[in-house]
C-alpha cells in the first residue's frame, strides 16, 4: 500500500506538472517536480529504491516530453544515485541545503540536456540557454524545492502510520 | 576498509549500466522513434485521465479559491447575501467561461469553413512535463484520424506539428520549441526563410539575407514547402530585426500568431 501511494504521488505530480504549473510560469520558466521527488526519494529512502525512482521518473518524464528517450533517465539516475550516497555524507534537511543541492541538481539536469540536444540528437539549443533559462530554471527548483520536501515529508510521515496501521489489522 | 573495494566496484557497475542504459535508450530513440511508441502510448494513457480531470479542475478550483477569500472577510449579517453573490458569481462565471469557449470554437469553425479541408477541433489537457521542451497534449489521437506530422494551427495562426499520435491523445510540438522548423515567407517582400523555436516565447526566422528590406510588423506566412504546413498559414508577426555588419543573415524575432501559452483549443489539419 506504501508504494501503492508512492505511485499515486508520482502520477500526481506529473498530472500537476502537465497541467496546472504552467500557471505559476515565471518567465517561461516552471520548477521540475519530478527532480525534486527524485531527490527526496534518494536522500530518503534506500539506495535501492532511490536509484530505481531516479530511474522510472527518468523514464516517465522522457516518454511524456515529446523528446529525446534517455536524457531524462540518465541526468536523473545519476542524480538519484549521487544523492544516495551522499546521504551518508552530508546532512541533506533544512531549508538552506535542501534549495543549495536542489540547485545543483538543476544545473546538472540541465547540463546534460544541453549536452544530449547538442550532441545525440545534433539539435541546436542556444548557449544562452546556459547562462539565462538554467540559472532561472536552478533557482525556482530551489525555492520550490523545500516547500515541496516539507509537504512530502508530512505525507510520508502520514502515509507510514496508515500504512503501519493497515498492517497490524490486517496481520491480527 | 576491507569493505570499501566490492562497494566501490559496485558503485562503478551502477553508473556504467545507468549510462549505457541511458545511451542505448537515446540510440534508439533517435533512430527508431516509432520503436518507442509503446512506451509514449503506456504512459499517456495511464496520465491521460488524470490530466484531464486536473485541466477540467483548473477553472472549478480558481472560481473556489476567489470566491472563498472574499467570504473570508464577510460579517455574519451579509454572509447569505455574499453565498447568494457567490453563487450567482459562479454561474455567471460559468456562462462566460461558456460563451467565450462558443466564441472560440466559433472562431475555429469559421476558419475550418474558409479553409475547405478537412480538419478536426481537438482539446489541450496537458502540457510537456520538462522544462525544456516545448509540446501540449491534445485529447484526439489515432482513433480520431490523426497522425504524426499533421499541422496544427488556431484561428490565430499555426501553434505546430502532431509528433506523436496515441490512441486518444496526442503530442504537439510547438512552433516556439528548438526542435522545430517551418519554412515561411514573408507576406510582403516574399523573402523567404526558416522559423526556428528559440525554447522561449518567441521564434527566430533564420537565413533571411542581409539584403532583404525587413521591418517590425511584417508578417509571416507558412511558404507550403517541407510537406506539412500548407501554404499562406499565418505563423507570427517580425518583433525585432538586427543587421549584423558582419555576416550574411539578419537576426530576426517573431512573435508567434497564437498565444501559445494559453492554448485551450486547437484546430488538426487533416490533408
Amino acid at each position: 500500500m506504501y508504494y501503492l501511494a508512492q505511485i499515486l504521488i508520482v502520477l500526481i505530480l506529473f498530472s500537476i506538472q502537465t497541467t496546472w504549473l504552467g500557471m505559476f510560469s515565471i518567465g517561461g520558466v516552471v520548477p521540475d517536480l519530478a527532480l525534486i521527488w527524485v531527490v527526496y526519494c534518494a536522500v530518503h529512502c534506500s539506495r535501492t529504491m532511490g536509484v530505481g525512482s531516479g530511474v522510472i521518473t527518468g523514464i516517465l518524464q522522457d516518454s511524456l516530453s515529446g523528446g529525446l528517450l534517455g536524457v531524462n533517465t540518465l541526468s536523473k539516475s545519476f542524480i538519484a544515485l549521487f544523492f544516495s550516497a551522499l546521504k551518508d555524507k552530508f546532512y541533506v534537511e533544512g531549508v538552506i541545503p535542501v534549495a543549495f543541492f536542489l540547485i545543483l541538481s538543476s544545473l546538472f539536469d540541465g547540463l546534460v540536456f544541453y549536452l544530449s540536444m547538442n550532441t545525440v540528437l545534433g539539435g541546436e539549443v542556444a548557449t544562452s540557454f546556459l547562462y539565462q533559462s538554467l540559472p532561472a530554471y536552478s533557482l525556482y527548483n530551489g525555492i520550490v524545492g523545500p516547500v515541496l520536501f516539507f509537504a512530502l515529508n508530512h505525507l510520508e510521515g502520514w502515509l507510514k502510520l496508515k500504512t503501519s496501521k493497515f498492517y497490524m489489522t490486517w496481520v491480527k | 576498509m576491507p569493505n570499501k573495494g566490492p562497494k566501490g566496484r559496485k558503485n562503478i557497475i551502477l553508473v556504467f549500466s545507468i549510462l549505457l542504459f541511458s545511451l542505448a535508450l537515446m540510440s534508439l530513440s533517435a533512430k527508431q522513434q516509432k520503436e518507442m511508441s509503446f512506451l509514449d502510448s503506456l504512459t499517456s494513457l495511464t496520465l491521460s485521465p488524470f490530466q484531464s480531470l486536473f485541466t477540467q479542475s483548473v477553472q472549478s478550483v480558481s472560481d473556489v479559491i476567489n470566491n472563498y477569500f472574499y467570504l473570508v472577510s464577510v460579517s455574519k449579517e451579509n454572509e447569505r447575501l455574499k453565498l447568494e453573490v457567490d453563487k450567482l458569481g459562479n454561474e455567471k462565471n460559468e456562462l462566460i467561461e461558456r460563451i467565450s469557449r462558443q466564441k472560440r470554437l466559433a472562431g475555429l469553425m469559421a476558419y475550418q469553413e474558409d479553409r475547405k479541408k478537412d480538419s478536426l477541433v481537438a482539446s489541450v489537457i496537458g502540457r510537456d512535463a520538462t522544462q525544456w521542451s516545448k509540446v501540449v497534449v491534445i485529447n484526439k489521437g489515432s482513433r480520431h484520424g490523426l497522425k504524426k506530422y499533421l499541422a496544427v494551427v488556431t484561428n490565430s495562426g499555426v501553434i505546430g506539428q502532431i509528433i506523436f499520435a496515441g490512441p486518444n491523445t496526442s503530442k504537439v510540438l510547438l512552433t516556439i520549441d528548438s526542435r522545430s522548423a517551418i519554412d515561411s515567407i514573408f507576406q510582403d517582400s516574399r523573402v523567404s526563410g526558416v522559423v526556428v523555436g528559440t525554447g522561449k516565447k518567441q521564434c527566430q526566422i533564420k537565413y533571411v539575407p542581409n539584403t532583404a528590406k525587413i521591418k517590425v510588423g511584417d508578417r509571416v506566412l507558412s511558404s507550403g514547402l517541407g510537406g506539412i504546413f500548407p501554404k499562406g498559414l499565418f505563423i507570427g508577426t517580425v518583433f525585432q530585426v538586427v543587421k549584423k555588419k558582419q555576416g550574411l543573415f539578419q537576426e530576426i524575432t517573431l512573435t508567434p500568431g497564437s498565444d501559445l501559452s494559453k492554448l485551450e483549443e486547437v484546430l488538426v489539419l487533416l490533408s
